[in-house]
């Protein structure tokens, strides 16, 4: 009886609802599952099929042995010093490049028009105090003018430029890495005048590299907070001895990792060391020291890789392909390997 | 420890200096030459100062003394221009792109504006806390090192410890000075601030809202901390919390938005005085509205 009456003022209480089939969140489960099953399933295939070719090739003898025409005898060792080399010289050529230039970018570049304006004023108001306090002759006067009316012109151009080369490095590090090795060819072997050499492929990969290692760099300077630049600025320290000391320390783990990540690229390119006259098959003995790479001849792992897939006895040099794939593959992963703990180990939250 | 400390700002040419001291009027008449550093004479005395961010205007014609070993707080709403004031005093405006600073600013008599001045020099004279703990991600020596070697410092063991005593910092942090900086509490990163300000000796701290990232009992530290630093440096704060102006100041000086009619919206010096007769008797309408919570 009593609940007939309350039934009137107190709304009724619904059941929970039952569990039901929702068709899109279950079609978008499955498709997100499929796309990343397709992808990995593709890697794992590729590397089964090239262990289970090449993991009868691979031991010491192949790490240890030249280059050689009869497939019983050839091993990879050119090819690994090669690229040991080629990697060192690309990389002491790109990364104080890179590193500089994204110093340069993220912290000394001029930003604003407003800015550089203001900042050829306040040199225009020290000239005139200098010249009307007389402790400027004439030559100085004239040079002063000069630098105030080059700074004005720089408040208007300047900034456009930046942006210019800001937007263009992002599109290098886009660009197909075999015009990279046109203009190798043209650059360094035919007008330096390098030999066509480790030396001219690692300057060629050096090049290819420098965007991307600029960009990296970037972003690792750009996650440092500006506070810490601006602490010790406050303390009497200068731009430059804020940057040194605070900024590019702090930066310095992501700036690595992107140097890393950027090797392994170069590492396994093959284009641009073709055209800057790579071979696979070297008769001289490769050396380790990077100082003689003038007269070295080009090796690298994947040309050699290429040059033993290309033969015509697959039965013989196709094991020694694949394995000379795993030896890659390993000096890849390792390679990124050290970029993830880098990065694990010294990222901070600010 | 401030005394005989009030030399000229270091400037690249002395004929400069001299013809250009002989022809600035002084504002201040006889406390701004090299008058004998007591307490209370000025340090920093801005005329009509107004700051512009590119074609922004940002603070308007402000009129200000600011006394050597006083605790001046800088209170006023969102937006009053409070911390771009403090910014100009130690020039650090100088490294937002665009930002200009004009009418009259001097320090121990001298525009610190001038061309010739060095405003690496003057930063060093002029410290600066900010508003969120910011130190350096290395061990706590190292933060404390940093500004000692940059200005012809040695950072050896005792003047470290000298440092973090004197922002009663040492005694929690004296086991572990090769700790990373960032392992210390909020309270204690920006007390280990305080230190690094200090440890390059400066004669002026300016303080942009140093507690508000910090709960009740660190914001306690940092005002004992301040009261004792006041003998021997001349502080400025910003601060949101009116109650902290109170407690620690000696003087204020209250910023407010005005919205002229043509537009815009700038920031003005409303009033300023001793801390005591601001918050006991105000005279402008707007800092007695603010100080009794009707707005802000």
């Amino acid at each position: 009886m009593a609940t007939t009456a309350h039934s009137t003022d107190v709304p009724q209480v619904k059941p929970l609802a039952r569990k039901r089939f929702r068709p899109a969140d279950a079609f978008f489960h499955w498709a997100l599952l499929a796309a990343i099953g397709i992808a990995m399933g593709a890697l794992v295939w590729l590397t089964v099929s090239v262990v289970m070719k090449g993991a009868g090739s691979l031991d010491l003898g192949f790490l240890q042995d030249k280059a050689s025409s009869s497939a019983k005898r050839a091993g990879f060792n050119s090819a690994l010093v090669g690229s040991f080399v080629l990697m060192l010289i690309t990389m002491v050529v790109a990364v104080p490049l890179g590193f500089a230039a994204a110093t340069y970018l993220e912290k000394f570049a001029p930003s604003s028009r407003a800015e550089l304006t203001v900042i050829a004023n306040r040199r225009a108001r020290a000239l005139a105090l200098r010249k009307e306090a007389g402790t400027i002759g004439g030559a100085g006067a004239l040079l002063g003018s000069v630098s105030v009316a080059f700074g004005r012109v720089w408040a208007r151009i300047g900034p456009p430029i930046v942006r210019i080369i800001d937007v263009n490095i992002s599109n290098l590090a886009a660009v197909p890495s075999i015009i990279y090795g046109l203009l190798g060819l043209a650059m360094f072997v035919s007008i330096m005048g390098i030999s066509k050499s480790l030396l001219a492929g690692g300057l060629t990969l050096a090049v290819l590299v420098l965007p991307i290692i600029i960009i990296a760099a970037r972003e690792a300077i750009r996650a440092v907070p500006s506070s810490i630049e601006q602490g010790a600025m406050a303390l009497g320290a200068t731009r430059w001895q804020a940057v040194r000391s605070q900024v590019l320390p702090a930066a310095l783990p992501g700036m690595l990792t992107g140097t890393i990540l950027a090797m392994s690229r170069a590492i396994g390119e093959s284009a641009p060391l073709v055209v800057v006259g790579g071979v696979a098959f070297a008769t001289q003995r490769i050396s380790a020291n990077p100082l003689s790479a003038g007269d070295q001849p080009l090796v690298a792992m994947p040309l050699q890789i290429f040059d033993w897939v290309e033969r015509p006895q697959q039965g013989q040099w196709g094991p020694l392909a694949a394995a000379g794939i795993i030896v890659l593959l390993i000096a890849l992963l390792l390679m990124n390997a050290v970029a993830i703990w880098l990065r694990n180990r010294f990222t901070r939250r600010w | 420890m401030a005394d005989s400390r009030v030399d000229t700002l270091e400037d690249r040419s002395d004929a400069v200096t001299r013809e250009r001291v002989a022809e600035t009027p002084q504002v201040t008449g006889a406390e701004a030459t090299s008058a004998p550093a007591e307490h209370g004479t000025a340090v920093f005395v801005a005329d009509k100062v107004n700051v512009h961010y590119g074609s922004t205007l940002a603070l308007k014609g402000v009129d200000l003394e600011i006394r050597r070993n006083h605790i001046t707080a800088l209170i006023g709403p969102s937006g009053c221009g409070k911390s771009t004031f403090l910014r100009c005093l130690n020039r650090m405006n100088d490294l937002i792109p665009g930002a200009e600073v004009s009418g009259s600013l001097t320090f121990h008599g001298e525009d610190m504006y001038a061309p010739h001045v060095d405003s690496v020099d003057l930063r060093r004279r002029v410290g600066m806390v900010f508003q969120k703990p910011n130190p350096f991600p290395k061990s706590i020596r190292e933060n404390l090192a940093f500004g000692m070697k940059v200005n012809g410092l040695k950072a050896n063991d005792e003047r470290i410890e000298k440092v973090l005593r004197h922002a009663a910092l040492w005694d929690e942090v004296k086991d572990k000075l090769d700790d990373d900086a960032y392992a210390l509490s909020g309270g204690q990163q920006q007390r280990l601030c305080i230190a690094r300000a200090i440890a390059v000796q400066p004669e002026v701290i300016l303080m942009d809202e140093p507690c508000s990232a910090l709960d009740p009992i660190s914001t306690l530290a940092i005002e004992e901390l301040m009261r004792q630093l006041r003998e021997d440096y001349t502080i400025v704060i910003v601060t949101h919390n009116m109650q902290q102006a109170a407690r620690v100041s000696d003087r204020t000086a209250f910023f407010t938005v005005e919205q002229p009619e043509g537009g815009g919206r700038h920031g003005i010096l409303a009033e300023n005085g001793d801390t005591e007769m601001m918050f006991r008797a105000p005279k402008d309408g707007r800092t007695q509205d603010y100080i009794t919570g009707r707005f802000g």
